[in-house]
This record gives C-alpha cells, structure tokens and sequence, in this order.
C-alpha cells in the first residue's frame, strides 16, 4: 500500500542534506540487523513494527536468515555537526521480536521515540542493505554505482573474511568514502581492537576510524549515525542540464508491473514524465514515484531531483524491457552521454530442471514447470532457461545460475511457490570451444528444442561456440580445444591449515599465486582454480578442513584451454546424456570409477543384468555391473494378507515414481548427482 | 485406507449390504493360541497364560451368529491361527456344533483345521472328522532338530508322521504338509531330504515357503544383529528348483507360487482368497472380504473379548469397495497362481474403470514382461513362467502400477 510521505524532500532542500550509502560486508555480519537499527534510530520504524531482519522481506530470506536481494530505504535524521556523541542516549533494549502488544512496546527507550529537536539540521539518509552471499555480489556492485559512501560491517569475533575484502575493494574502486564498523562487541568473544588492526592491515583504512558497534543492543549507533552525516560526502553536483538517472536495480510486482530503482545524478524526474531508457531506447510514461520508508511511500511532490534514489513504476510490464544499469532519461530532451553502468551478472553455474514425474503425465507437468520458471524470471532476471530435451528425462529447462547457492534458491523457489517437483541434474559450467570453420554445427537432434550452443565469436576464421551442456559438445573431430572458465580464488584462513588448503586445492588443479599476511593467526591466500574444480563441494571441504574457520570468495577471471574430454556414461548400453560430464583427461579413469560406484549404489537392482560404462569417445575406460535380482516374491500371500501386501507393493511402485526411465532401468533421482562425485 | 478406532465394530458394514447379493461361500475362523512364540511368527497369536479358551470359544460364536446371516452355504471353511489344535477338545466340540446350526454346508465343502504336530491325538482327530473337518493341514516346517531350533519350533521331527497317520485313521482324507526352505544355514541337499521325508507321508498336499524375514519378529532381530545370516539368493533360487522338480515327481502339481497338490486336492479355501471371492471371517485379525469390502478384526484378543457389537466383532481396517483396486488386487493374487490371470477380462476392466490409455499401459508391460521370457500368454491368460514365478512381486508391483 502506498501513503503519503509527511515531508516532500526537494522543497525542503536546502537545508536537507543527503546521504546516499550501502551497508556491506562478508555474510552474516550482521547487515541487515545493522539496518534494524538504523530504521528504529531514525524513528522510521517504531518498536511495535521492528522485527529482526526487517529488510529480508522474501520469505526465503525469513527462513534461511540471509539477505538475496538488496534494498534500498529512505529515512529522515536530524542531527547537529559537531554535536558531540557523549549527549546522545547510545543504549538501548531492543524489542524482543514476539513482543507484539502495543502497550509494551511503546514503552522504547526515550532516545529513540522523542524526535530531536526539529530545529537541528535534516538528513534524507537512502542506504541499501546487501547481500553477504558470494553468488548475489552483482547485487553490491549495482548498489555501491548508486551511492557516495559505504559502511564495511566487520563481525568482532570473526573478522577480516574473504567477502569483507571483496566488497571492500568494490567500494575503494568506485571512489566511495568507507566507514569500518566493527559490529558484535557485544560478544564475550569479540576481539575488537585486534579485527581492527586487521582491518588497517588487508585494507588499509587507519584502525583509529573504526567505529565499534552493536547491532543487536544498538550501542554505538548514534556514533555511527553522526559519522554516516559528517563523513560521507553529499552527492556530486549535476554534471549536465538533461536529466540522467542510474537503474540500479529492479523488480517485479504483480500489481504495479516492474519497478526500477533508479539513482538521479542529473536534472529530475516527474510523475508524468515520458521517460527513455538510454541502452534500449524504449520509452515510458512515470505514473508513480515511490521511496520505501520502509514502507513503499508515495512521494507527494511527484519529483526527485539530482542526488536522490527512489523508485519508478511506468507500466512496465516484463523485466526483460529493463536493463539494470541502463541511464534513465527524458524523451523530449534526452542526455547524449549515459552514465557509465554495469556488466550484466553472467551466469557461471548450469543446470537441467525436468518435472519429476512419470512418464504418462510429462505433457502436463512440463507446461506447470514452465509457467513457474516463467513467473519466477519476472522476479530473478539473473538467472537464464532454455527448453531443453533428453532420451532420458523429457523436456525440462537448461538454466544458468550465478553461482550454487543461487541454483538452490531457484530450485526451491520453484517447488515451492510453482508447485513442481523438479529433478535436477548435476551442475556443470560453461566452456568456450573452438572448432575447425567458422560455421556453428548442425544441431544433433531434429526436434531442436533449445540447443544451448552459441556462436560467441569468430577467431582467427575459427568459430568460438559457448556450450554449458556436455551433450551438445560437437563431434570431437572439429574441436581444436575446448578452454573453461578459470577462477581467481582468495582463502582466508587459520596460517596452521595452510598445507591442507594447499593439498585441496593442488588436487583441483590450481595454481598458486599469492600469500598476504592478515594477523599472527591467519593469512589470505590465493590461487586460480577452474570454477568446474570448485562449484560443488570445494567449500565444504574448505569449512572442513578449517573447522569451520576459512572463508572463501572467487571471481571468475577468463578462460584457459586444457586437456578436457567428454566423458559418457552408458547405463546397460545407451549413452545417458544427463550424466555426461566434461573432465580433465588426466582424471577422467578415477572420475569414471567413482561416477560408476556411486551409480552401482545409487540404482537398485533390477530384474536382469545392468551394465555400467565410462567411455570416452569408443573407448571404454571404467565398468561396473549392477547384478540382477532373479527373486523377488513373497512366499505366502493368505486371505488377510491382501490389503497389507497390496499395500506394500503399491509402496514399491510409489517409490519408482520418482525415478527416471532410460530405456526399461529406473533410474533414482540421486544418480544424476552422482557426477559430483570428485572420487575423493 | 480408513482407519478406525479398535472401538468401531464390523455391525456398520454388514448391516450395509444386501444379504442375498453378499452370501459368501467360505469361511476363515482364527485361533489365537499358541505353546510359544515361534521366531519368524508374524500371525496373530498369543501363549496363553491366563486360560481365556472357554471364554474365546463362547464370544467367537456369539461373532459366527452375527454374521451367519451373510453367508450362503458353505463351500470351505479354514481355522487357521495360532495353533487351532491346542483347543481343548471339548471346547472343539462346542465350537464346530456351534458352526453347523449357524451355517450351511455346501455339498463339496472343504472343512480344513490347521495343526501342530504335537498336539494331534486321536481324541481330537475323532472329534474334528466326526464335526466335518476333512482336511488337516499340518505345520512341520522341517524334519531337522537344528533348522527347528532356528526357527524356535519344539516339535520333535517323527511327530509329523504320526500326526499324518492319525488324521488317515480318523477318517480325514486330506492332508496337507507345511514345510519352510531357505532356513540359515540350510543346504540344498538338507532342502532336498526334507522334502523327500513330506513326500514319503504321500499327502495329497503341500506347501513349501521360502522363509520370510516379516518385520517385527523376533527372526528378522536376529538377523539385523547378525546372529543369523539369510540364505544366499542363489541357494534359494536352486531350492524353488529342486522343490518343482521332486514334486512333480511326485505326481503334485504347483497351482502356486508356494503350494503343490494332486491334481483336484489344491485347497479350495486358499484359491477363494486368490481368485478374490467372497468370504467371512471371524476370531481376532481375521480379515474378511465381502461385497468389495476388506476389514480385519481387532487382532487383540483382550478388545476381541471385551467388545460386543450384537456379536459382532471390533475391527482394526476397513476398505469400502473400490473397483480400481479389486483390479489391481486381482493381478497381485491372479499372478501367483499358475491357472494365471484372465487377460482380457482385466484388460477389459481396466478399459472401462480407467480408461484406454489405462489398458493400453497395462497391455504393453504385460508385452515387456512376456519378452522378458517371465511370463506368457496362454488361452487368452497371463501366467508367469518359472523364472516369472520367482518375480512374481516385482512383476505384480508393474502391472498394479500401470491401473490407477
Ligand atoms: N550478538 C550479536 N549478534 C548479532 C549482532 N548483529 C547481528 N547479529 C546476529 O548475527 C546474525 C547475522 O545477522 P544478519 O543481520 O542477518 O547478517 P547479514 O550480514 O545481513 O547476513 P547476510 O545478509 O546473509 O549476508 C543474526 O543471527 C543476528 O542476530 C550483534 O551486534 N551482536
Ligand atoms: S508359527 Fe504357528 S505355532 Fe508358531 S507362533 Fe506362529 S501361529 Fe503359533
Ligand atoms: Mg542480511
């Protein structure tokens, strides 16, 4: 619901001063209660709204208590430069979150519910809360492009991690003014002055501008509020008279249709506005300008001026007519320069999603899995689907994720709010392979349903086909190589657990590249390593070996050719597409054992023999056999015995209906994952 | 699957049906007694300590005078239990008069009790053939002193004659012998010397079961504490074998998957449950069948006293009729008996309950299964070969699979 927003900011400019900042750090640092507390410091939510997270509005987000997507919100503070903090009231007992009678929670602590003296000087703070997670780092780059400053949240027991230094790079190489915070102090275990020397230490912001806070007791808030004022500076000046407007982001809602967040750096932006977007050049009209205070406020004035992020809806209906990062213009009197933007995410982790169900209801199952992949790319744009067909699993979408737990979410998602269950094979990445010609190859298979091979570009007369799905890999004969994507890889990591990390990451085919020193106890590694080697279980061996200590953050930096095969796998002769896999010819005889051990374990046994192959090209280079059962029957079956027994054979048949059939072998849904096996 | 409180009574489903339409040609009755607990025993039945026989006798033919009235006249009537032959013989007498003033008795009717070798005497043989009983069906299980003790049976092996000879010399013309194979540690020469030892009693009759490991008993426990290590599937295999083999020999025809006879001697009871006619049932966990009905009783004994619905008994399930799972519960039983199941007639059921495509799914995994050599199709039949035989439960769980 839409209200009325008390104030209309950009008549009261001046004195209104703003302040535009996102709230970084590594995952669970403690963002989002940090924003808690920002929303309740500044009044915008009052004790009997406050619930903890209050910006993790998906219920994904509610559940496994982390952040996906950012958010942006707008609240008002007064407050006096110079004014000292030891005035301010920097206590407080936040609400318990089943505090929910009105009475009790009025009783706030006085400093927060009492507004300060309207005389003081106002501050429009729009601040975004993001993600921690490595997969939604696109999130932190487009949200740090709309802002001047950042808060570095550092977790006081844990300290420098790897997404700490990640995102603090990102907002040093944007220009952004950063105030390290170190949250959590109020843990027995917190080691405060030391995580700030580690701070000085990696980063190099001076540890003497640390600010100590806690986001759960809200102490040293109102400092932090004062240095969000005086130290981030206000938005840069219009640099040309035509309007110019950042998207920064954007979102689906079903009522309103896409909503873009968009950061004004020139000129204004008016309901009624005819608005063009300069990348796609198609054109809009404003019908609304929203801020969320939390609350989707509307803005009374209709106008947001240079300096200010809000949203705008325009009746778009489809988030495929919106570019994040596109600049955001007038019609009449277009800007001729955008502003500069961002790299789309690309997508590096893919899947097939196929409707789990029997064969006899595929048809229908399928068009429910589509309109549910539909409906959820309204919300997600960074993840991409293409129909696909297999022998073995039918049609099904070949989608590409930002990274696994991004898969996870949209798998999830899908069961959940689409209503299918969903059989999902192995992730896989994406390689570039040149072939001989520069044609594309014909397709394999006449019903064309969405082959994922692409002509990216042309090299010396030679065609460069991206290819994210093993089975679409052309003959071997045209391949002239075949490069995967290479990750740049930083560890942080206890310094005695070093020799293990650098076993693991040896066996996955890295290479060595540089050792920082962090603290006495732990130091920051780096290695480049294939993303193949590292998208599944890498970082569960990392947390294993480290105790749960190391962190992990990587970036994908380009893509090397090595000695890689297609390895087929054949289940009682026919090649089962699904569980192709691409690997490293030096070990493609252990990954074809283990795959086969794991398939032998995985597929029951049925009624005549099931032979199991690794074959690279013709080559047979591992086997196993799945014995049949030759008995299967129950001696005795009397009178009373019927229901019961009907029953129990009933339960078998239930239980092939989750299973796959390739040719006349049921096939578990697990044994599709069994290519994850590294054969460790 | 309805299931009810132990308190709701069989009453509401018998005074449901129609009575002609329902007249069931047979009837089980369950003796819950037994000497002890043998260990791969998951039939109802309890060691009695308490002596409740009379009282059991006197509440089972309040039950057998409620649901008389459902009955026509009675082809074959089966008590089975528990160990029916551990009644007092008076209390035996009691019981089967009770039965002849409350039912009719058909002209080929089949009367079988099942007995303990142990506790056959000649006083109890006269009392049974003098009521009717014409058919004995003896539990011997094995002739080895070390496989019964696996089994925790305590009956010597040389009982199992006598008890053969005493129901001949009483008048009751048919026996049956039971008999289990696949007992740990049993070879299959040990298999092939108990079976000759059945044959040699020249019953009319037996059945050979391949031991089952039923959850919860006291068997299975033992096996999942390895303490006992269930024979090899091979071995097993080669004793299905050797059991067709000697019985044909022997002039008994396997009619199902565990059970042979001379030709004309198959127990007309057993087939009632397989072809999915209709029969009455009473004692505790006795489960009935009757106008596409299923329930089963109460299976304790302590509720089967207590409650009294105007005779009739508590039960435990209940199934109303459903003619999509009488389908599939004829393919499940219709498998396992080598007259085999009528394809069209099925085929046709199915085509008119489910549909064409239905019947089309069924018609192709009975193909895919026939050209699997497992089963084939004969005189318009389905009946699985001797390899079939041995997938019976997989092949059955298919074709189910293909009717919903
Ligand atoms: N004791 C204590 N716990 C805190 C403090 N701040 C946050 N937490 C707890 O730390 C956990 C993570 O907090 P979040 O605010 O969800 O962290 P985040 O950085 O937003 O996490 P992501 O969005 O998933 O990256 C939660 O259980 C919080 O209750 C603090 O100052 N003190
Ligand atoms: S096998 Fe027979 S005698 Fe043994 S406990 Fe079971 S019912 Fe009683
Ligand atoms: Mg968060």
């Amino acid at each position: 619901m839409v209200v009325a927003l008390p104030y209309d900011p950009p008549s009261m400019a001046p004195p209104l001063q703003i302040r535009n900042f996102s709230i970084i750090a590594h995952i669970d640092h403690g963002k989002s209660t940090l924003a808690d507390r920002l929303l309740q410091a500044t009044n915008a939510v009052s004790a009997r709204e406050a619930r903890e997270q209050h910006l993790d509005s998906m219920d994904i987000e509610r559940e496994r208590g982390i952040t996906i997507k950012a958010s942006a919100v707008t609240v008002l503070h007064h407050h006096q430069p110079g004014q000292t903090t030891d005035e301010l009231e920097s206590d407080f007992e936040p609400p318990a979150p089943e505090q929910r009678s009105g009475d009790a929670a009025m009783r706030g602590p006085a400093s927060l519910r009492a507004p300060v003296a309207a005389s003081l000087p106002l501050y429009m703070l729009n601040f975004i809360d993001t993600p921690g997670h490595v997969d939604f780092n696109y999130e932190v780059s487009r949200a740090l492009k709309a802002c001047e400053g950042a808060i570095l949240v550092v977790d006081a027991t844990q300290g420098v991690q790897a997404q700490t230094v990640v995102n603090a790079y990102l907002a040093i190489n944007e220009n952004l003014t950063i105030i390290p915070v170190i949250n959590k102090i109020d843990l027995p275990s917190a080691r405060s002055e030391e995580v700030a020397m580690e701070i000085e230490q990696v980063l190099g912001i001076d540890a003497a501008d640390c600010l100590y806070v806690s986001a759960k007791t809200g102490r040293g808030i109102p400092e932090l509020l004062a240095a969000v004022c005086e130290k981030f500076p206000p938005p840069r000046p219009p640099l040309v008279r035509q309007t110019r407007a950042l998207i920064f982001d954007a979102q689906y809602d079903d009522y309103r249709g896409v909503i873009v967040y968009v950061r004004v750096f020139d000129g204004s932006l008016s309901v009624g506005d005819k608005i063009r977007m300069m990348g796609t050049g198609r054109t809009f009209n404003i019908t609304d300008i929203i801020k969320y205070t939390p609350k989707p406020t509307r803005v009374e004035s209709g106008t947001i001026g240079p300096g200010e992020t809000a949203s705008i809806v325009a009746a778009i209906r489809s988030l495929k007519d919106v570019r994040v990062g596109d600049t955001v213009t007038l019609d009449p009197d277009p800007a001729t320069e955008p502003l500069p933007g961002y790299q789309p995410p690309r997508q590096m982790v893919f899947c097939d999603f196929y409707p789990a169900t029997t064969a006899e209801q595929k048809g229908n199952d399928f068009e429910q899995l589509r309109d549910s992949v539909e409906k959820l790319s309204l919300n997600d744009s960074s993840f991409t689907f293409q129909p696909v067909h297999s022998d073995a699993l039918g049609f099904g979408f070949r989608c590409g994720f930002l990274g696994l737990l991004h898969m996870d979410i949209i798998q999830e998602r899908l069961e959940r709010e689409g209503g299918v269950e969903i059989v999902q094979t192995a992730p896989t990445v994406s390689y570039e392979v040149q072939i001989r010609g520069d044609k594309p190859p014909a397709p394999k298979d006449t019903t064309g349903a969405g082959r994922s091979v692409e002509v990216v570009r042309i090299e010396n007369g030679n065609a460069v086909l991206e290819v994210h799905n093993p089975a679409d890999l052309p003959h071997p004969g045209s391949i002239l190589e075949i490069r995967e994507p290479i990750c740049r890889v930083d560890i942080m990591l206890p310094k005695d657990k070093i020799g293990d990390i650098m076993k693991l990451c040896l066996d996955r085919r890295a290479t060595y590249k540089s050792q920082t020193f962090v603290s006495d106890a732990r130091d920051l590694v780096s290695f480049e390593i294939p993303l193949a080697e590292i998208i599944y279980d890498f970082y569960d061996k990392l947390k294993g070996i480290t105790s749960g200590y190391g962190t992990m953050d990587y970036e994908v930096i380009g893509y090397r050719p090595d000695n890689l095969v297609k390895m087929d796998i054949l289940i009682n002769g026919d090649p089962v597409e699904a569980l192709s896999i691409i690997v490293h010819r030096d070990k493609a005889e252990h990954r074809g054992r283990a795959l086969l051990r794991r398939l032998r374990e995985q597929i029951p046994r049925h009624q005549f023999e099931i032979p199991l192959q690794a074959a690279l090209g013709a080559k047979v280079i591992a086997r196993e056999t799945i014995k049949a059962f030759r008995k299967d029957v129950t001696a005795k079956c009397y009178g009373g015995d019927v229901s019961r027994k009907r029953k129990l054979l009933e339960k078998q048949k239930e239980g092939k209906k989750r299973m796959k059939s390739v040719g006349s072998v049921n096939i578990p849904q697990e044994a599709f994952m069994a290519v994850l096996d590294q054969g460790e | 699957m309805l299931r009810q409180r132990p308190a709701a009574s069989a009453r509401a489903i018998f005074l449901a049906l129609d009575r002609a339409r329902a007249a069931a040609r047979s009837l089980y009755v369950h003796v819950p007694f037994c000497f002890h607990k043998c260990h791969y025993c998951d039939f109802y039945s309890i060691v009695d300590r308490q002596d409740r026989q009379e009282p059991f006798v006197a509440r089972l033919l309040r039950e057998l005078a409620a649901i008389a009235p459902w009955a026509g006249a009675l082809d074959t009537v089966f008590v089975g239990g528990g160990t029916p032959s551990l009644l007092r013989v008076d209390l035996w007498q009691r019981l089967l008069t009770g039965l002849h003033e409350r039912f009719r008795f058909g002209p080929v009717a089949e009367f079988t009790v099942e007995c303990n070798p142990e506790t056959v005497t000649p006083e109890l043989m006269g009392v049974l053939a003098a009521g009717g009983v014409n058919r004995v069906s003896i539990g011997a299980q094995s002739f080895e002193a070390r496989h019964l003790r696996t089994l925790e049976r305590r009956h010597d092996p040389a009982s199992v004659a006598r008890a053969v000879a005493l129901a001949r010399g009483a008048g009751i013309t048919r026996q049956s012998v039971d008999l289990i194979f696949g007992i740990p540690g049993q070879t299959v020469g040990e298999w092939e010397a108990d079976l000759g030892a059945a044959l040699a009693l020249g019953t009319n009759h037996l059945s050979c079961y391949d031991l089952t490991y039923e959850p919860a008993t006291a068997l299975t426990a033992r096996r999942d504490r390895g303490e006992v290590t269930p024979a090899d599937e091979d071995v097993e295999i080669e004793m299905f074998a050797v059991t067709l083999g000697a019985t044909r020999a022997a002039g008994l025809a396997r009619y199902e998957v565990s059970n042979y006879a001379r030709p004309g001697d198959e127990c007309r009871h057993n087939l009632a449950y397989w072809r999915q006619e209709q029969w009455l049932a009473a004692g505790p966990s006795a489960s009935g069948h009757l106008a596409g009905h299923r329930w089963k009783n109460t299976p304790r004994l302590d509720d089967y006293l207590s409650i009294d619905d105007g005779g009739f008994a508590p039960i435990a399930d209940h199934e109303p009729p459903e003619p999509v799972r009488a389908i599939r519960e004829r393919i499940m039983t219709g498998l396992r008996l080598t007259e085999g199941l009528d394809a069209r007639a099925t085929l046709a059921s199915v085509r008119a309950e489910c549909g064409h495509t239905r019947a089309a799914a069924l018609a192709s995994r009975a193909e895919w299964h026939r050209a699997s050599g497992h089963l084939i199709e004969d005189a318009g039949r389905w009946v699985l070969t001797e390899s079939g035989f041995l997938l019976a439960d997989g092949i059955a769980s298919d074709l189910m699979g293909a009717v919903d």
